[in-house]
């Protein structure tokens, strides 16, 4: 019985999606839709990290992008002035995000609320700018880093695409089985009733830092890997526009879902082009995106999805006759 | 001496300014529990509407252009709430919801404010030329003036918190919402009234800092953290708390400026705030609203 | 005066009340008893407005007000005692009670129902111009009956006035329920689970088991024992 996996029509769509993935570059893509990809799948993870807490867990942080800023920025030092690898330095630099933000935001987390944690996490991304600033000899300030090495010597696109894409997928993975797993399930149990859950014996204190440091985790890696892929981080990947970009991800997408922040990433990153049109007008756009995505879209393209889904099988239910189901 | 004086005037000055600013934040956040993460561009908008009215020319245009922004910005403020928030508040999760609502919004009028004005900076005039002199310090009267505006209006407030009708029934749902329902009072239109209110008290704070800083569309964000910061300290939904907080900010600001340098100002505000949440998260001082 | 007819409510999925049909009429003093956690608390307020019924009609005095926002029913003349009191914390008694006049109906007659209720609960005379989260458990309750009473109400709903309190203040609660519905000629529709002085103070009572209605009876017919077993 449970070797019969269901075979629905977006598993199949997924795995044709991710052959198309992998050959694409082979099969003649463009420098610039390489960097499109390596784009997506950065932000795919930040997004899918950002739902986890959000989404999720249902703690509502603010600044995850400045997650991602730490990751990059710690793994860019690392390798340019001490030369590590950076197979060695991304990986320090998801710890240090991990261990910097489970400290000063996981454990004040455990005691404030819902709209405080969004605030602190705010105050946390805005403070980074004045930090960076004020470090200047060794995050180059408001010029930021450059030359940053690749993951190999003499590195291009393709190989960055690919290395990227591995990432991706393995993150996904991990974010996948958090959400099928123990913290995942006592996060839904949580959310159902709170006092249940906990003499259930589930404890919140816990399980809310496991998913800090998950989340931020793998958004410091993804920061890390941002940066080894373009050779560049600044100040301004903390922007307002990164931030917000990185919010209509998600709520695009669909919170709470897994494959929600995915869509949202692979609509902002493509559909980026129509913002970049827009010239000046392009964070108001971005604005009226978020809002009218809030007001009327709360459930993200998934929920679109699923409302067609529900649609289309009503109409077939209609025209096929209904067969009686003999009793054995 | 002198400079040490003029560091706690000049702080209670811009204290004051700030805690005007916060009024409004306080007010929403206490009738209505939400955080209006767009606060920052109702105070520019509310600047931006005097100085339109401003530059068109004449004499009584100050007060004309604070009227038309009142006005403005109460329509402005119980439109917002009964198409956006009102209709948010009745689903789950709105608390994220209606921040992150604002806060979208907030961005796209600001930039809308970019595009129709530019990014130059804009002065509002003085409303009164001069200077006072007491012994070794010199105050502008502008500012004196406009510390006179804030006690006042503060004043105003307590009274209208007390006497009025809708002001005691702000309180009330400040206080229990069930209880305000059980009393008769008809809730959500409280609720429109209060950001028709708040956004006109912020458009007016926008205004007055504007005659004394420069303005530009981005500049209500700088005064939204201080805003929050302010309230945190002060007491979510307590407006006199927020005086007080402001006050006492706006000094510490003007005493690291003196003492230690400007350029540690705004990682102070943060470094507060951080305290005040991780520590007592209901604020230091607090109180009615 | 208030009559249901086949109410159903629901909290998310759960039903808990299923075809509640009942009537007060003016003048009595109702009574309503049953297990807890059974829908006595959602039924009344479901009546004030505080929660929408799913189904079946509510009718005050003549006028269909199950899809009335609160404040209008309050208008109309229910006021709604509920069990957790919630009093405004940060205001004194006076400010409490001069809140309950809030509506426009009581707004003229503020003077007069503020003595009234301050002669019905003299305690609270004395304790006026205190905070109410200073008050004792019997005080704040007296509070939170007497703001009720500012709202000039026709029926008077309340919801186990007597809970947790010393057998003392149960006494005086109850005699000022009676009181009231004497003087003022109020309409009492109350919840308890203080069978014996319910008992006492009531014309009829109705018995409410998982949401349902079991038995209506006229208080003389019946007796503690009885209502007691239908508990089980």
């Amino acid at each position: 019985m449970k070797s019969i996996k269901k075979l629905s029509w977006k598993n199949i769509l997924a795995m044709l999606v991710g052959l198309f993935v992998m050959v694409y570059p082979l099969a003649g893509a463009n420098s610039y839709m390489k960097h499109l990809f390596i784009l997506f799948f950065i932000w795919s993870v930040v997004a899918a990290s950002w739902n986890l807490l959000n989404g999720y867990a249902g703690i509502n942080s603010l600044g995850n992008i400045g997650f991602m800023a730490i990751g990059g920025y710690a793994s860019g030092i690392l390798a340019k002035s001490l030369g590590l690898s950076p197979w060695i330095s991304i990986p320090i630099g998801g710890i240090i995000t991990c261990v910097l933000v489970t400290l000063f935001l996981g454990f004040p987390a455990l005691r404030l609320s819902g709209i405080y944690i969004a605030l602190l996490s705010l105050i946390f991304a805005d403070s980074l700018p004045s930090i960076l600033t004020q470090t200047r000899e060794i995050t180059g300030g408001a010029m930021g880093l450059h030359e940053i090495p690749g993951f190999i010597p003499h590195m291009e696109k393709i190989h960055a695409y690919y290395i990227c894409f591995v990432f991706f997928l393995i993150a996904m993975f991990i974010i996948f089985r958090t959400i099928h797993s123990n913290t995942g399930l006592a996060f839904m149990a949580l959310r159902d009733s709170e006092n249940f859950a906990t003499t259930l014996g589930v404890n919140r204190f816990r399980e809310r830092l496991k998913v800090f440091a998950i989340s931020s985790f793998l958004t410091g890696l993804a920061g890390g890997f941002y940066v080894h892929s373009l050779g560049d981080i600044s100040p301004t990947t903390l922007g307002i526009e990164p931030f917000l970009l990185g919010i209509a991800m998600f709520e695009l997408g669909g919170i709470g879902t897994f494959a929600g922040p995915i869509l949202g990433a692979a609509v902002i990153v493509f559909g980026g082009e129509f913002l970049r049109l827009a010239g000046t007008l392009r964070l108001s756009l971005l604005g009226l995106l978020i809002c009218l995505i809030i007001l009327f879209f709360p459930g993200g393209i998934m929920q679109l999805i699923s409302q067609a889904e529900t649609f289309i099988r009503n109409r077939i239910k209609k025209r096929k006759p209904v067969e009686k189901v003999q009793p054995t | 001496m002198t400079s040490f004086l003029n560091a706690i005037i000049s702080g209670l000055i811009s204290g004051s300014l700030y805690a005007a600013t916060a009024l409004g934040l306080t007010i929403i956040y206490g009738v209505s529990r939400v955080f209006n993460f767009g606060h920052g561009v109702v105070a520019v908008m509310g600047a931006y509407l005097a100085w339109t009215i401003l530059s068109a020319g004449g004499q009584l245009n100050m007060l004309l252009g604070i009227l038309v922004s009142l006005v403005v910005l109460y329509i402005f403020g119980t439109l917002v709430y009964r198409f956006t928030i009102n209709p948010l508040m009745k689903k789950p999760a709105w608390d994220i919801s209606t921040v992150l609502f604002l806060l979208g919004g907030g961005i796209l009028l600001e930039n809308v404010l970019l595009q129709i004005f530019g990014p130059r900076v804009k002065s509002i005039p003085l409303l009164v030329e001069g200077n006072l002199k007491l012994g070794p310090v010199a105050i502008q009267l502008n500012d004196l003036f406009l510390i006179v505006i804030v006690l006042v209006g503060i004043v105003a407030l307590n009274l209208f918190f007390k006497y009025t009708r809708l002001g005691q029934a702000m309180q009330s749902i400040a206080q229990s919402i069930p209880g305000a329902k059980v009393v008769g009072i008809d809730i959500e239109r409280i609720f429109g009234l209060t950001f028709g209110l708040a956004f006109a008290v912020t458009g007016f704070s926008g205004v007055l800092l504007s005659t004394k800083y420069f303005l530009n569309p981005h500049i209500g964000w700088e005064w939204m953290v201080k805003g929050f910061v302010i309230v945190s300290f002060g007491g979510l939904g307590s407006t006199n708390g927020a005086i007080f907080a402001g006050l006492i900010l706006g000094i510490v600001e003007a005493m690291v400026t003196l003492y230690i340098g400007a350029i540690w100002v705004w990682p102070i505000w943060f470094v507060i705030f951080m305290v005040v949440l991780l520590i007592r998260p209901q604020g230091i001082l607090g109180g009615r609203l | 005066m208030l009559e249901l007819n086949g109410v159903d409510g629901y909290y998310a999925d759960l039903q808990v009340l299923r075809q509640v049909s009942l009537v007060v009429n003016s003048g009595e003093v109702v009574a309503m008893f049953g297990p807890n956690g059974h829908g006595k608390s959602t039924l009344l307020k479901t009546i004030c407005g505080l929660h929408q019924a799913s189904a079946g009609s509510i009718k005050f005095e003549g006028k269909e007000i199950s899809s009335l926002p609160s404040h209008k029913i309050v208008e109309m003349g229910i006021a709604y005692i509920p069990e957790e009191r919630h009093l405004f914390r940060d205001m004194t008694v006076m400010e409490n009670l001069k809140m309950g006049a809030y509506n426009r109906r009581a707004r003229p007659s503020t003077q007069q129902n503020l003595a009234f209720v301050l002669e019905v609960f003299p305690r609270l005379a004395e304790r006026k111009d205190q905070l109410t989260s200073t008050l004792s458990g019997g005080e704040s309750r007296m509070v939170a009956v007497a703001r009720g009473l500012m709202s000039e109400p026709t029926l008077l709903m309340l919801d186990e006035p007597s809970i947790g309190l010393s057998p003392g203040m149960r006494h005086v609660v109850f005699e000022s329920i009676a009181k009231i519905n004497r003087e003022k000629k109020i309409t009492i529709l109350i919840v308890e689970q203080e069978i014996r002085n319910a008992l006492k103070l009531a014309n009829r009572i109705y018995m409410l088991k998982k949401g349902q209605i079991l038995f209506e009876r006229s208080a003389a017919d019946v007796n503690v024992e009885e209502i007691e077993k239908a508990y089980f």
